[in-house]
């Protein structure tokens, strides 16, 4: 008896009407593979029981079974393997961690970092200490490409002519071909994207002295250098926020985005430091004026919402004002739609502080502002001390996206990004792209990318592309400093790099990438006084004595540049585009980390919204409804429409020159009333799975990415705001996913802050704000201590372990006998200065690439179940809650990063069945996985909400294959599992996780100290030997971490700073993680300045309706708020 | 059909279907159900442990390496292969060019060392079968245990005497927190540790001098969860 074989018909084109889910890649991809395994109906061998009849399987089951009994084979362990090495390389013990200093390559600047390789596998980027001006720190984007490394889209193989996969070999080859067919360049272009690598330099020249009527072109949707350019071709500014005590910021988001955002960050943040009242009264001022809510915003003293068409006008009055406060010469400064006296105050700020004081402009702001803000800086006297001009000669004679499509050429090189997604779209781009040859080298093939789909769709040449971390190159940090780029691992794919590619089509006779680094480093180091050398240069990741020149002025006119604005409306909006914090300008449009973790502000993730203003949202008006009763009894308007705890936005269509995108409104307080805010990244057409979906809105039935593509708005005059926008509203409207949308801290006073003076009349105005004032935590004779000291001195109830000056220790007899105390272990404990923190979002992060924290996807963000252990909250506050009814206009934000408080008497271990979380000797709330039972009841118990549950399986299946039942494909792609640490479990479904402290960096630390002590008593871990990964990642240094109970720890003297308080600490739980209150600067002439923080007026209101006078200590009445 | 009735009418049956040893039913079945679950109660925990299931392990390894002529007649020390036994966490399985450093020279030709012939050609890693194994949620660090004196012998018995390297200590957790509760009773000289036949004068002399190393080095070893699970 024979099967009979049936084979599937092929679905026609018409057949195909449900959604395009796809199991494998395979299948996506319709390999041969896949497509003999469906024909099949059964894999190979699976069938094979069909030759067998019933009979003989029941003996055979039988015996099977009576066998099993016999032996309890069934029971037997696996038998595992130990691998050694044939011959161990160099450097390497397996189990140790071996880090390489490299650099995260920006367009604008390299990140100097390096990179923690366990046996030759990255798994971490941390900051190069080596470069002051970076530090330890790292950005959110810098942490997040090591999973880019390993993206399983990536494309593995070169694609030929012809369609098929070919070798990196055969790719050579047929670049060489290329070339020799090219002749001298006539009809050929390189388009690329900017970069600071000089070795790439050295070698375009080599390429231009080949192809003399070539054209190399440098295209980028988001030029950080624009600036720059606008003052003049080789100039760069370089501000120094660090030297500044008042700061302008026109529309620039330096803490936010950019190649320049955590050296900016740093700056900015040690002139915030506020350790006394005396520090704080001298620590900076930040004025802000932006059309979208930015982080720099958020961290401005005072902020000004102006659509960034008008605020060509503003910067003019701004100059107009300085130069006469100054003597300088008359500025022309059109009308504009801002209160004379906030132009006036500021000015007179900024003129109060000469030679302190800097005004920075956005990139994308017109060419005329970047000379008003020169002009306006030169008369501060900023230039030379909180502003450098340096000198930055690559871009001579770099073409345009512009001038590059003008010149028709037939055969096209794109070395990266992706134009045929990104490109403005009246460059003519796409047009050009359609009938030329194509050279295309990316990272992503032509299943993930639209650049490289259109080389597959051309009969181009596709070669895949190295990831940074697999190839050599070199850049320059953003103060010039010459950095290495070195491969960490040899490439996972047969790729080549773009080094390798540029020097196979000049023709270079070593194409060997190292040769060209090493022919820059050679170069670059002749200009300094560093005789290191190469290997130097590698292991130490900076050139010491690297730096740009300053640029010398030929001559400064003197005379400023005439600007007008137009008129903005309801009737005529405008549009800004911006990177999202996500997908960025596309190219991490794959990278699950990034497109989890959410915008900082609106906190939208996995998509992109229409950020819109509440007066525009009025005057559609969007009417709020249903109306929510908040936890304060007082009615909200519901204007995002929260419904089932799902927030659902508006579908809008915007429309600017007859050009028109849609997607959903979210309504953002903050924002410029007419400025229409709209993240570009988002809404690829071929992209990897990541950042794909199934289509929702659209109607196709193809995958696309998530979000929407909001390049349709940008060309090329106007790439990155244009006004003459209009809105309206499809009647449609979609579930996005919101982790937070917060408005008031629900009556808690979690964050706290104050203004300088606050800080000055009362220097523990933090500790009994709020509830702590009236039902202050039960310390008994304790009462008096600080908070740091009461964490290690107070009892612990509900604890597993005894308490540190215990006098019973685990041997009695050993340390009795020598009457003795058992050595104290040390208590661990952490502060965040909420001053200093900007919201980057960058410990996050660095906390999900430490702990091996899954990615979920939307489904499941959507249903909160989002893994990630710190939630970086955003509160906004605008001092008239009670009011309730109006959205505020101009908000004031604090963010407060909260993960595990690891409290000491904390409420989670109470309630634990299974005993699975307990606290340690060293103050830690341990969370022991393989004891979880997934009661969650800890959970339920946790006040601070920090717990997170697997509820599926998170790290074992695919985003999307959660629900296929237990037959359902399991597995991960096995790249994914070569970026875990090794040194954390991956943690299964039904098991509760939460921030452990980085228990196994303690951990670590703790037994190098007592490897090193030996026969010794010298087991303390020093003071910085710990490094948690959101302290080591925070560009701010707002974390620290240590031992508490050693008063000359970091950690401590944080801790011991009066503006320390804890978190809900009137529930007694005694928080192991407090918090520095945050500070405000305000300027009290200014228009609107509050002398207290909008927060606290909130609170005043509350605070009176609980009477006053009972436990509330006399010092709050100093600093109570004076209104607003 | 009469008879019948009768013997159902019979004065002993009415009123009383079961008969008289049924009174004593229920109580002999919990006895016997009692004594059932104290005998697999008794069973489950002397069987089911790692005691019984994984000591005395000893599975064929694919390079038939005799430890006892290497480490004991030879006298190699143990830190010759396991060469990071001190810096890492993990006591490294040597990597096949250790093997080479000898038998380039000695036996080079014989079948016994062909496997390692093999993977010097072919740079294939030699399969070892793993013997002593903790659950992957146990991270243990070899490199503090052997610098404060717990010797390899604590964990792997006398591999010195061993043909075939074998499993000889549970490797449980109350097998790692009966160490870790009282180290004197395991602590020597550090310079004795890899020395697997050392042992003290007597076992007194041991908690005299493993005392006074836990008290002179403050010899704290971690007894809560986070000290091995992460």
């Amino acid at each position: 008896m024979s099967k009979r074989v049936f084979v599937h018909p092929e679905p026609k084109a018409g057949e195909v009407t449900g959604p395009g889910y796809w199991r494998s890649l395979e299948e996506r991809n319709k390999s041969p593979e896949f497509r003999t395994r469906a024909e099949r109906e059964f894999l190979d061998g699976a069938s094979e029981l069909s030759a067998v009849d019933r009979r003989s399987f029941l003996a055979l089951m039988g015996a099977s079974f009576g066998l099993a009994g016999l032996g309890l084979s069934g029971c037997r362990e696996p038998r595992n393997h130990t691998l050694p090495y044939a011959k161990t390389p160099e450097m390497t013990i397996p189990g140790v961690a071996t880090y390489f200093a490299t650099s995260f390559p920006g367009e604008y600047a390299n990140q100097p970092i390096l990179v923690e390789t366990q046996q030759r596998r990255p798994t971490k980027v941390e900051g190069n200490p080596s470069h002051p001006a970076n530090g330890t720190a790292s950005s959110k984007l810098a942490q997040a490409s090591i999973l880019g490394l390993y993206d399983p889209d990536r494309a593995t193989t070169s694609v030929g002519a012809d369609g098929t996969p070919i070798s990196s070999a055969a790719a050579r080859d047929a670049l060489a071909a290329f070339a020799r067919e090219a002749g001298d360049g006539a009809g050929l272009a390189f388009l690329a994207r900017p970069s600071t690598s000089e070795a790439r330099w050295q070698l375009v020249q080599r390429i231009r002295a080949r192809f003399p009527r070539a054209i190399w072109a440098e295209h980028t949707p988001v030029d950080q250098a624009a600036g720059d350019r606008a003052l003049h071709e080789a100039v760069r500014v370089l501000p120094d926020y660090a030297a500044a005590k008042r700061i302008l910021s026109l529309d620039a988001d330096f803490l936010g985005s950019g190649d320049a955002q955590v050296e900016a960050t740093r700056a900015y943040a040690s002139a915030r430091r506020a350790d006394t009242p005396e520090q704080a009264k001298a620590m900076v001022r930040l004025y802000a004026v932006e059309s979208l809510f930015t982080l720099t915003g958020a961290a401005a003293d005072h902020r000004l919402p102006l659509g960034t068409s008008q605020i060509a006008a503003f910067a003019a009055a701004v100059a107009a004002e300085v130069s006469r406060l100054t003597g300088g010469a008359a500025v022309a400064a059109p009308k504009v739609d801002v209160d004379p006296k906030w132009v006036a105050e500021c000015a007179a700020d900024l003129v109060a502080h000469r030679g302190q004081s800097l005004i920075v402009a956005g990139a994308h702001l017109p060419a005329a502002v970047h000379q008003l803000v020169a002009f306006a800086n030169r008369q501060l006297g900023a230039d030379g001390k909180t502003v450098r001009y340096v000198v930055d000669d690559k871009r001579g004679d770099v073409s345009t996206l512009a001038q590059l499509v003008a010149a028709k050429p037939a055969k096209l090189v794109i070395l990266g990004g992706n134009p045929a997604f990104d490109a403005p779209a009246d460059s003519g781009f796409l047009a050009l792209a359609q009938k030329a040859a194509i050279v295309r080298l990316g990272l992503y093939g032509p299943d993930a990318d639209e650049t490289s789909r259109l080389t597959r769709d051309r009969k181009g040449l596709f070669v895949a592309e190295s990831h940074y971390l697999e190839s050599w190159s070199d850049g320059r940090a953003l103060d010039g400093t010459y950095v290495p780029v070195q491969p960490m691992i040899a490439p996972l794919y047969d790729t080549l790099s773009d080094l390798e590619v540029l020097a196979v089509l000049a023709g270079a006779p070593d194409t060997d990438a190292l040769h060209w680094v090493k022919e820059s480093f050679e170069r670059q180091a002749r200009l300094t006084t560093d005789s290191a050398g190469f290997e130097a240069w590698l292991a130490e990741g900076v050139l010491r004595g690297s730096r740009r020149n300053p640029f010398e002025w030929a001559a400064r006119g003197k005379e400023t540049p005439r600007v007008t604005v137009p008129e903005l409306s309801r009737r005529n909006l405008e549009v800004r585009l911006v990177p999202s914090a996500g997908a960025t300008d596309g190219s991490t449009a794959n990278n699950a980390w990034l497109l989890e973790s959410p915008d900082p502000m609106s906190k939208v993730c996995w998509e992109n919204v229409i950020l819109v203003s509440p007066a525009l949202a009025k005057s559609l008006e969007i009417e709020p409804e249903p109306m929510v009763i908040n936890k304060l009894g007082a009615l909200n308007r519901n204007i995002n429409q929260v419904v089932d705890g799902k927030l659902r936005a508006r579908v809008a269509r915007v429309t600017v020159g007859g050009r028109t995108v849609e997607g959903p409104v979210f309504i953002m307080p903050g924002l410029a009333k007419w400025t229409l805010g709209l993240q570009l990244g988002f809404g690829r057409r071929v992209v990897g799975r990541a950042g794909a979906r199934v289509a929702e809105r659209l109607n196709e039935s193809r995958i696309v990415g998530v979000g929407f593509d909001a390049y349709p708005l940008a060309s090329v005059a106007a790439p990155a705001f244009s006004a003459g926008a209009s809105l309206e509203l499809t009647g449609e409207t979609v579930v996005i996913a919101n982790t937070q949308d917060h408005w008031s801290m629900e009556g808690r006073d979690i964050v706290r802050e104050g203004s300088v003076e606050d800080f000055s009349n009362n220097p523990a105005f933090a500790a009994r704000l709020g509830l702590d004032g009236h039902v202050p935590a039960v310390y008994g004779a304790d009462e008096k201590l600080s908070p740091a000291a009461k964490a290690i001195t107070t009892p612990r109830g509900n604890s597993a372990y005894e308490h540190p000056d215990h006098v019973v220790p685990p041997n009695v007899a050993v340390w009795r006998d020598a009457g003795d105390k058992s050595p104290l272990p040390q208590q661990w404990g952490m502060s965040i200065d909420l001053n200093t923190c900007t919201g980057c979002n960058a410990c996050v992060t660095a906390c999900q690439a430490e702990n091996n924290i899954p990615v979920v996807g939307r489904d499941q963000v959507l249903k909160g179940r989002d893994m990630r252990w710190i939630r970086l909250d955003r509160y906004f506050f605008d001092g008239r809650e009670q009011a309730g009814m109006e959205i505020p206009e101009n908000p004031q934000v604090t963010f407060l990063g909260v993960a595990c408080q690891h409290c000491e008497t904390a409420p989670c271990e109470s309630v634990c069945p299974a005993n699975a979380t307990v606290h340690d000797e060293q103050g830690l709330n341990t969370m022991a996985y393989n004891r979880c039972i997934g009661t969650r009841y800890c959970a339920n118990n946790c006040p601070y909400k920090v717990r997170r549950f697997n509820f599926l399986d998170y790290n074992e299946r695919e985003v999307g294959r959660y629900y296929r039942g237990p037959l359902g494909e399991k597995g991960m792609p096995e790249t994914l599992k070569m970026q875990k640490n090794p040194d954390v479990s991956v943690r299964m479904r039904g098991v509760m996780e939460k921030c452990t402290y980085c228990v196994q960096r303690i951990q670590e630390a703790k037994v190098q100290a007592k490897a090193r002590a030996g026969a010794s008593p010298d087991t303390a871990v020093r003071d910085g030997a710990i490094q948690v990964a959101c302290q080591q990642a925070c560009p701010a240094g707002a974390i620290e971490f240590g031992d508490i109970a050693d008063a000359s720890t970091r950690v401590a003297k944080a801790k011991a700073s009066p503006r320390t308080y804890g978190a809900l600490t009137y529930l007694n739980t005694r928080p192991r993680t407090t918090y520095q209150a945050k500070l405000r600067n305000p300027n009290l002439r200014m228009p609107g300045a509050a002398r207290t923080p909008l927060s606290r007026v909130e609170m005043a209101g509350r605070e009176g309706s609980h009477g006053s006078g009972h436990a509330a200590p006399a010092g709050e009445h100093g600093a109570h708020p004076s209104g607003h | 059909m009469r008879r019948l009735l009768d013997f159902l009418n019979r004065p002993a049956a009415r009123g009383n279907i079961f008969p008289r040893w049924a009174n004593a039913a229920p109580a002999r079945i919990l006895i016997c159900l009692v004594i059932a679950g104290a005998l697999v109660t008794a069973a489950v925990n002397e069987y089911a442990t790692n005691k019984y299931l994984n000591v005395g392990y000893t599975p064929d390894q694919p390079v038939a390496f005799d430890h006892s002529f290497h480490a004991g007649v030879l006298g190699i020390d143990c830190r010759y292969c396991h060469t990071n036994v001190e810096k890492s966490p993990h006591s490294n399985v040597p990597a096949t060019s250790t093997c080479w450093n000898c038998h380039s020279i000695v036996k080079k030709d014989a079948p016994t060392t062909a496997a390692i012939r093999e993977s010097m050609a072919s740079g294939a890693p030699i399969q070892w079968v793993k013997v002593h194994k903790v659950p992957d949620y146990v991270y243990f660090p070899h490199s503090v245990h052997v610098s404060r004196g717990i010797s390899c012998v604590e964990c792997h018995g006398r591999v010195d005497q061993m043909e075939v390297v074998g499993q000889q200590k549970p490797l449980n957790m109350s097998f790692c927190l009966d160490c870790h509760r009282n180290p004197e009773l395991a602590i020597r000289p550090v310079d004795k540790v890899t020395d697997l036949g050392w042992q003290a004068a007597s076992p007194a002399a041991q908690v005299a001098q493993g005392t006074k190393f836990v008290h002179d080095w403050k010899v704290a070893p971690p007894q809560s969860c986070s000290g091995c699970h992460r």
